[in-house]
């Protein structure tokens, strides 16, 4: 308990520091750091239970997005809106994805598992591809872009939104699977799933859900998305990337740290950018820093 | 009898060989709208031709083969090409990094190729000085510098209120970013020296990199507090069509709105012109939809291909895929064979008004000898309408200046 009221410390010490003497960066990795966690949480929440990374995890996100620019332009369907139509639609594909691919080498090989997703993830990425073609997309809503002055700083009003939707997410998260009936099978199953069958848990259908709501969830990310990225095929790959790196960087199951982690990176990317002539080492610190929490967590394990 | 059955096999052997096509191999990234356009503008200029009889009495056939964008796949389509299908010549192309790969595998076949993509000036390098047969349309990257100052300075004369002395270049961290960026900068030198295209026009620059939004990145904000700061006279940044919609986002939102907002990727996304945002914009390009309203061969090619695929062209290689595919055409024609010598002659020597907008004929660039286009135009986004401001022949409005900055929109 107290090495985790440290690190907290640590991490609020580092967020004023940083809101000291880059202000910008620290408003602009907030909320960049936040969209990571947010896109994250969706796959930790899958890789904690089903214990599947899936590669097709931006591909998703692509492809809410897509949903959500044909509901703007065909339909005037405002975007934050959106995610009323799209999570429905998501938590079908995912169903669907889940039960013709994943659940079928389910007990194969680990291999065989992340073979099938990234085969999930080309074929999505090729059918968007195929539908829309490579030409980006995108939707203008005038609100998308406001800014507001926080301390005489022009900040962009819209993005803080991602820092609400990453909080709520992980409430939500949380929530679930300590509040509801499937949250705790969903629980047990993550921890000891032969375990909870002979407990008379029903681990195939666990599994089903959680990916099924895992997609769902990304529809939060991909509806507050829609106003402020250009929407094209490739655009996923590397969420799907990062979302893997925050949840290395927190370790297995460990929820807050994705946020935490997320936060800590975008922060990180952010003062680099705000560096003139460095912005191009912004990717190097992302994965520096990463290598650096897991090396040393590495090592503090090995000195247990 | 037999008499008359070695005749008839004559006969038939020899009208079998003059009805034998002609084979044109193209290669170009086919999931890529670029790829896409160019290669339905191509199909379309062979149905044109064959359905006029062909060339030389014999019917022109196009093998496209797809280059993935992935160097290795591009390379491999020339040799298939030549191999396989034995073309007999090559068309084609988009990316410099996929050109970079196929220039030693064309340096093998030799056969007579005319290039409409890779523009950067290491294709040029790699290509050298004694390739006779190779003829590249696009203009390289320098050569595309040196045409915005000479346009730039055209428009100065011609709109005296028009100041471009301080230039802010934002770039791609990519090849394609950080080429333009270095070219920018030998100019900038050559400038302050008092010579080269920018003489008397640029008097400071400063650079800054960001991470195209189609690799990954799509943070500007950093960068554009940059140039902010540094209150250019002319924003222009090297990127790709991602950038375009949140970078104008991400301006508005910082409150940044330089006098003149330049965007050079190499095609816009789908319905920027309906982007409020977009209003204002000067971009560089090799054409303009609006060309069809002052060029008849622009209006032919657009109503021709619209017919044929039920879409507007969207992207300047479409017209570029068109005029590849009769440049080369016409210089067959004209050598009246297929003989190499006298195609290339023929080339060298034509010259062929062009649907991108102007009289294309081959001259020598810093290294090569057989260059075709030299000069990008400069457009601006005018109420959803992408408008030719120079070269003022071609011109299809007015320059909007200063930039109409983000209230009201």
């Amino acid at each position: 308990m107290k090495k985790i009221m440290n690190l907290y410390i640590l991490f609020f010490l580092m967020l004023f520091l940083v809101a000291l003497f880059r202000p910008y960066a620290f408003f602009y990795g907030l909320q960049r750091g936040s969209l990571y966690s947010l896109v994250a949480l969706p796959l930790a929440l899958i890789l904690g239970i089903v214990g599947l990374l899936n590669l097709a995890h931006g591909d998703l996100l692509t492809l809410g997005l897509y949903l959500g620019y044909i509901l703007f332009n065909q339909l005037r369907f405002d975007p934050i809106f959106s995610v009323i139509v799209i999570a429905p639609i998501l938590f079908i594909i995912g169903f669907v994805v889940y039960k013709l691919t994943i659940e079928r080498v389910l007990k194969s090989h680990h291999l065989n598992l992340l073979l099938i997703t990234f085969g999930v993830s080309i074929t999505l990425v090729e059918f968007i591809n195929l539908l829309w073609t490579s030409r980006p997309r995108n939707v203008y809503v005038p609100y998308a872009t406001k800014s507001i002055n926080i301390f005489g700083i022009n900040v962009g009003a819209y993005e803080f939104l991602y820092i609400a939707a990453s909080i709520g997410v992980l409430l939500l998260i949380v929530f679930i699977l300590k509040k509801t009936r499937f949250g705790q099978a969903a629980f047990a199953v993550g921890q000891n799933p032969k375990g909870a069958a002979i407990v008379g848990i029903n681990v195939k259908l666990v599994y089903t859900i959680t990916f099924s709501l895992a997609t769902a969830m990304i529809a939060i990310a991909a509806s507050l998305m829609i106003p402020r990225v250009s929407i094209f095929p490739h655009l996923g790959g590397p969420f799907t990337m990062r979302s893997f790196c925050l949840t290395a960087m927190a370790g297995l199951g460990n929820l807050p740290g994705i946020v935490l982690s997320g936060i800590t990176l975008g922060l990180a990317e952010a003062i680099v950018q705000s560096i003139p002539g460095y912005s191009g080492w912004s990717d190097l610190v992302f994965f520096g820093v990463l290598i650096l929490v897991i090396a040393l967590k590495g090592y503090r394990r090995a000195v247990r | 009898m037999k008499k008359l059955l070695v005749f008839l096999s004559l006969i038939f052997v020899l009208s079998a060989f003059a009805q034998k096509p002609i084979k044109i191999g193209a290669i170009l990234p086919l999931s890529d709208i670029t790829g896409r356009q160019a290669a339905n503008a191509m199909k379309l200029a062979v149905k044109e031709i064959n359905d006029a009889g062909g060339i030389l009495g014999r019917p022109v056939e196009l093998i496209i083969v797809d280059d993935e964008m992935k160097p290795e796949k591009g390379a491999a389509a020339v040799d298939k090409l030549a191999t396989v299908d034995k073309v007999d010549f090559f068309v084609g192309g988009m990316s410099s990094g996929v050109h970079l790969a196929q220039i030693p595998i064309l340096k093998k076949y030799k056969k007579i190729t005319v290039w409409i993509g890779a523009a950067s000036y290491k294709c040029e390098e790699a290509i050298g000085a004694d390739a006779d047969w190779y003829f590249h349309l696009h203009p390289w990257d320098y050569l595309q510098g040196e045409s915005y100052a000479i346009g730039w300075k055209a428009i100065v004369e011609r709109y005296p209120q028009v100041k471009i002395e301080k230039i802010f270049l934002a770039y791609e961290e990519g090849a394609f970013g950080t080429a333009s960026f270095k070219s920018y900068l030998d100019e900038f030198e050559l400038a302050k020296q008092g010579t080269g295209v920018w003489a008397g026009l640029m008097k400071d620059l400063k650079g800054a990199p960001f991470k195209s939004a189609a690799l990954g990145g799509g943070d500007y904000r950093a960068m554009l507090l940059q140039a902010k700061q540094y209150d250019p006279d002319l924003f222009i940044w090297a990127g790709y069509d991602a950038d375009a919609v949140p970078m104008l986002t991400q301006a508005k939102e910082i409150g940044f709105a330089p006098k003149l907002f330049v965007g050079a990727p190499p095609g816009w996304p789908a319905d920027f012109g309906k982007n409020p945002l977009s209003h204002g914009v000067v971009l560089y390009g090799m054409w303009a939809p609006a060309l069809k309203d002052v060029s008849p061969i622009a209006r032919h090619f657009w109503d021709a291909y619209i017919k044929e695929f039920n879409e507007e062209p969207a992207t300047y290689f479409a017209p570029l895929g068109y005029t590849n595919i009769y440049f080369l055409v016409e210089a067959i024609k004209k050598a009246g064979t297929l003989e190499d010598k006298a195609i290339i002659k023929a080339l060298r020597e034509i010259e062929y008004e062009s649907p991108v907008g102007g009289i294309l004929k081959i001259s020598p660039s810093r290294i090569i000898k057989n260059q075709g286009f030299r000069a990008q135009k400069i457009l601006q986004w005018q109420n959803g309408t992408q408008h030719v401001i120079w070269p003022f022949e071609y011109a299809t409005a007015q320059l909007i200046y200063p930039f109409p900055g983000w209230s009201g929109r």
